[in-house]
This record gives C-alpha cells, sequence and structure tokens, in this order.
C-alpha cells in the first residue's frame, strides 16, 4: 500500500470551542437561509387558487429568513473576532498564502487534490487551499449580511447611507445578494464533499474533528513541508 | 390674518373658497402636516407676493407636465393663477420665440435670487451638450445660467432628477440629472414617470408656508413623499405574505388580486406614496389596476429595474437574456460543474484505488 498502515497518531486539539460554535452556527444559518432565500426569490405555487385556510407562508419563511441572517451575521462577528484573538490555527496568517511557507504548502495541496502526489500533508490548521477559500467566503459573508441588513431596513438612516454608498439602490442590492447566493450554494457542495473525500483519504479525522475539536497526526510525521510544527498532544 | 371676504376676493377668478381650502388642507395632508397649519397655508398661498417660476423643459416628454394639468388638489389654474406666478414654462406660456426668450431673461434678471427654477427632463452633457438646445443654446448654458440665480430647484419627474430613460445605458448623450450639475444651491428631486402632482404641489406650499425645503432623502427627495416602500402600504400586501402571486397576467390569480411579485412588481425597492397617494384623483395607480410596480422613482430605473416583468433587473451582458437568467444559468453551470467535477473527481479515486490494490496483490504475487 502506498500509505503505512497502521501508524501511530497523536491526537492533537487544534480547533476551540469557539471556533466550532462558530462554524456550526454558520453552517446551520447558511442552510436556513439558502433554501429560504431560494423561496422568497422565487416563490412555487404554494396555494391553490381557491381562498382557503391562511398559511402565511412568505411572511413565515421571511421571518425564518431574517432570524437565521442575525445568526449568520453573529457567527461572521465571532469569526473575525478569532482572526485577532483565536489560536494560532485560526488567524489568517497561519492558511492565508501570504509567505513562502504557505505558498508552497498551497502548491502541494492543489497538487494532492489533483492526485498529484499521494502524500498527504498532516498539517495543524487549515490547508492553505481551504484556508483562502475560506477567506474568500468570510468577505462573501460579510457582503451577504451588509447587503441583507440594507434589504431589512433601508429607511434606517446609517444604514441606508452606508448601503446607498455601497451598493447603491436597494434594487441593486438585492442582485448582489442574489448572486452571491450562488457562491455560497457551490461551496457547499464542494466543502461537503471534501470534506469527506478528506476523511477517506487522508488520517486527520476532519469530519470528526468539526465536532471535537482534534486531529488526529501521524507520530512518525513525515512531511514534504518543512517546518512543520510538532506540537505534543495537550489539552 | 384673513377673513371670509378676502378669501372670497381672493378667490374670484373661478375657485371657490371651499375648493382653494380644500387644496390647502389636502396639501398639509400630502406634508403629514397637522390640520393647525392650514390657516398659515392659506395665508402664505395668498399672499400677494407669489414666487415666480421658471420652469425649464430639456429632454423630456412633458409627461410630468401632462400629469401635473391632470392635477385636481389644487387644479392648475389655482396653482398659476393663485399660487405661484408661472414666469416661463414652454408649454403652457402664450408667448413664442423671441419674446419667450425675454421673458426668461426678464424673469432670471427681476427676480434673481427669489424664484423657484423646475427643471424637467435630462440634460445631456456629452460634445458640449450640444443633443438638446432651445433657441440657440445648449440645455447645458441655459441651466448653468438659470439655476445660479434660483432660491431652489426643484427637478420634476425621473429625468429632471437623475437623467431618466436619456441616461439609461449606454447613454448616448451623456444626458445627468439636476444635481450632478449644479452643487451650490438646495435641488429638491421629485422623480416618477410622471411623478404624482400632488407631491410636487405639497412641495410647493411647503416652501410657500415655511420659506425651506421639505426634509429630504439620501436621494434628495423629500420624505413625506418618497420615505416609505410601496411594498409596505400596498392593498396587495397580505397576499405576498401568504405567499399567494399572480403567474401570469390575465391567470384566476390576477383576477383575484393576487400579489403581483412574481410578475416583476417592484414595490419592495421603490419609495413612494404612490399606494397611498394615487393618482389622478379617481384612487387609481398601477398595482390597483393590476400592473406591477416599475420602480420609476429610483434612480437608473431603465437599467436596474428592467425587464418590467422580472423582479431582478436585466442588465444585459455579452448576450441571451436577462441579467437574472444569466445568473441563474451561470448558476446552473457551476452547481452542474461542481457535480461533475465532484464525480469525476470521486471516479478518479476510486479508480486509483481499485488499480493500486490490484498492483499491490500483484506484488504479492511476485513475493510469493
Amino acid at each position: 500500500m502506498i500509505r503505512k498502515e497502521p501508524r501511530l497518531y497523536y491526537r492533537v486539539f487544534v480547533w476551540s470551542g469557539t471556533l466550532r460554535l462558530f462554524h456550526w452556527t454558520l453552517a446551520f444559518s447558511t442552510f436556513i437561509l439558502i433554501l429560504t432565500g431560494i423561496y422568497i426569490h422565487y416563490p412555487p405555487i404554494t396555494t391553490k387558487w381557491a381562498e382557503f385556510k391562511p398559511l402565511y407562508i412568505m411572511a413565515t419563511l421571511r421571518y425564518w429568513h431574517f432570524a437565521a441572517g442575525y445568526f449568520f451575521i453573529c457567527a461572521l462577528a465571532v469569526r473575525f473576532y478569532l482572526f485577532f484573538a483565536g489560536n494560532q490555527y485560526e488567524r489568517p496568517t497561519d492558511f492565508l498564502p501570504i509567505n513562502k511557507r504557505n505558498l508552497k504548502s498551497l502548491v502541494y495541496n492543489i497538487k494532492f487534490y489533483l492526485y498529484l502526489t499521494d502524500e498527504h500533508e498532516c498539517r495543524m490548521g487549515h490547508t492553505i487551499l481551504a484556508g483562502t477559500i475560506y477567506f474568500v467566503l468570510f468577505i462573501c459573508g460579510v457582503v451577504m449580511g451588509l447587503t441583507g441588513l440594507y434589504l431589512l431596513y433601508p429607511e434606517t438612516p446609517t444604514i441606508a447611507k452606508i448601503g446607498h454608498e455601497l451598493f447603491g439602490t436597494p434594487q441593486q442590492a438585492r442582485l448582489i445578494h442574489y448572486l452571491l447566493n450562488w457562491f455560497f450554494i457551490f461551496f457547499i457542495l464542494v466543502h461537503l464533499y471534501i470534506a469527506i473525500w478528506n476523511d477517506f483519504n487522508a488520517p486527520d479525522a476532519i469530519i470528526s474533528g468539526a465536532f471535537s475539536g482534534s486531529k488526529m497526526m501521524p507520530a512518525d510525521l513525515e512531511c514534504p513541508v518543512e517546518e512543520l510544527e510538532k506540537i505534543p498532544f495537550e489539552k | 390674518m384673513f377673513t371670509k371676504d378676502h378669501i372670497n376676493d381672493f378667490a374670484g377668478g373661478g375657485v371657490s373658497r371651499r375648493t382653494f381650502l380644500k387644496g390647502c388642507a389636502i396639501a398639509a395632508a400630502t406634508l403629514g402636516l397637522s390640520p393647525d397649519v392650514v390657516p398659515k397655508m392659506v395665508e402664505a398661498a395668498m399672499s400677494p407676493k407669489r414666487p415666480p417660476v421658471v420652469w425649464l423643459h430639456f429632454q423630456e416628454c412633458t409627461g410630468c407636465s401632462e400629469a401635473l394639468l391632470r392635477a385636481a388638489r389644487p387644479d392648475i389654474a389655482t396653482l398659476i393663477l393663485d399660487l405661484i406666478s408661472l414666469d416661463y414654462h414652454e408649454t403652457l406660456m402664450a408667448a413664442a420665440g423671441k419674446q419667450a426668450e425675454e421673458n426668461l431673461h426678464n424673469a432670471i434678471t427681476k427676480n434673481a435670487g427669489k424664484f423657484i427654477c423646475v427643471v424637467e427632463g435630462g440634460i445631456p452633457t456629452k460634445d458640449s451638450g450640444i443633443y438638446c438646445k432651445i433657441g440657440g443654446k445648449t440645455a447645458m448654458e441655459i441651466l448653468g445660467d438659470v439655476a445660479p440665480k434660483a432660491k431652489a430647484i426643484i427637478a420634476i419627474g425621473t429625468c429632471g432628477a437623475f437623467g431618466g430613460v436619456q441616461a439609461a445605458k449606454p447613454n448616448p448623450t451623456g444626458a445627468v440629472g439636476v444635481q450632478d450639475l449644479i452643487k451650490d444651491r438646495p435641488i429638491i428631486n421629485i422623480p416618477g414617470c410622471p411623478p404624482n402632482p400632488e407631491n410636487f404641489l405639497a412641495t410647493v406650499v411647503q416652501i410657500l408656508t415655511y420659506g425651506r425645503p421639505p426634509e429630504l432623502d439620501e436621494l434628495g427627495r423629500p420624505k413625506f413623499a418618497y420615505g416609505r416602500k410601496i411594498h409596505d402600504h400596498c392593498e396587495r400586501r397580505p397576499h405576498f405574505d401568504e405567499g399567494r402571486f399572480v403567474e401570469r397576467f390575465g391567470d384566476p390569480g390576477h383576477k383575484k388580486g393576487y400579489c403581483l411579485y412574481k410578475v416583476g412588481c417592484k414595490g419592495p425597492v421603490t419609495y413612494s406614496n404612490c399606494s397611498v397617494e394615487r393618482f389622478c384623483n379617481i384612487g387609481v395607480w398601477p398595482v390597483g389596476v393590476g400592473h406591477g410596480c416599475i420602480g420609476c422613482t429610483e434612480p437608473g430605473f431603465w437599467d436596474t429595474m428592467t425587464p418590467i416583468y422580472k423582479h431582478l433587473p436585466g442588465i444585459y451582458i455579452p448576450v441571451g437574456g436577462g441579467i437574472r437568467e444569466q445568473a441563474e444559468e451561470i448558476g446552473k453551470v457551476a452547481v452542474g460543474g461542481a457535480a461533475a467535477v465532484i464525480a469525476a473527481h470521486a471516479a478518479v479515486g476510486i479508480g486509483k484505488k481499485l488499480f493500486s490494490i490490484r498492483c499491490s496483490t500483484e506484488n504479492k504475487d511476485e513475493e510469493k
């Protein structure tokens, strides 16, 4: 076999409770936002032409959309806080391709995902490819949050002013809000696939890590990227 | 203060005292003011010093003037004979040619700093503004002569306010609204295609009564008229919340008066008092008669609010349909592409695994 299994693994604690809370809040709120958002964008026929007992469906789904939107914005605020106050793996310096080591790692990630190499980079935090895309997602999330607030409170003077400066009329904000929705749908598909794929192909156990916060690191760490931190398991 | 006789004398020229007071009361109501100010308004409106108004026409269809002619609260006669002194209006004035030009010149020199300038229509700026000329002068030159001398400028209609249809992409004449050219005068935008004449009249009465323009929003529109969303005051709103939509014009839902959201109503993103103030004094307005709002009071509505029967804009990018279709096409391709990539990626992975298992068994066989 290509991988030397079985191996001896450390269980390393990587993701703080706050980060996991952020992750799942964002995941569930995005899920609800996409489903309700698609209804709001193009409501399918739900009510027969004959008048019958009230469903109040648009109002209810908009209510869910706005409520989920608040959770979404709060989750982003928590992530923003963690950019500065999180542990070393949660800070942008660890996962953005901004230095030589990270760039090298990025090239390596891409090769791994294209089956050009079999050796998995056992990395403590996000891989650089994932981290970069998460960062883009964060920016898109901020734009979603701002356009969403602008559409929800177009008459509040401060929001109206900021929204008008940034996006123009509510109609233009609505278009941006709608288009970015597709990015989130696309992201969720790829994210789920890659997470599951990684669980098959790499020993880190990242799906379980999304709950437990830990990663499995081989004791005989043989990684092509040098200087990789060998941090002993401490909890 | 005024007396009954005074009003009767004043209103002798074809307008009854009752009509006149009613006009003032309606103007106060439109502005959202208390009935207590009606006497003050009556006084202001009766003042012998009627404010001179110079009405300029540039790139426009005269629809705004046409709408104004149909105003009845108060009617146009009361407006131009009793409330204001309309010194120059190309459609309504008797003078023509040189005489008309003289009238304009006299009006702006005699009343410099006192008159209200109303601008109807966009102003072309490309190629030194040669695309709109009146009496040998470009619209830019005329506005440049008149606007600095005005006390306040009212840009009536979406063209005057934001450039309107002339400014729609690709804007061949470089048309702009008044606010893009004039910076040092108070400008009140009364957009709409056409705007409700009552919003214009109420603004004029507000300036007469208080000597200052009404409170404006970020786009320079009076808040009393453009401060609220059409959607929030729409009679069909319950159908929206209920999820009952017109699918197609003329379908059973349309006949029952369901929400027009799915056939492109822009009420949710349009600010105006159409749903409350209504038009033509008989309580009609687009949504009331079964046609969605087209968003005509918003800047750039020809670009951002079209196609009219789709609720997201149709900025035409390279080829094909409106942007929503395009976005959906891109969306479909993206989702389909993602699914295809995932499938291919998974297939390669599985294939590779099978292959490596076969290789390793072969190796084992060799070892044996």
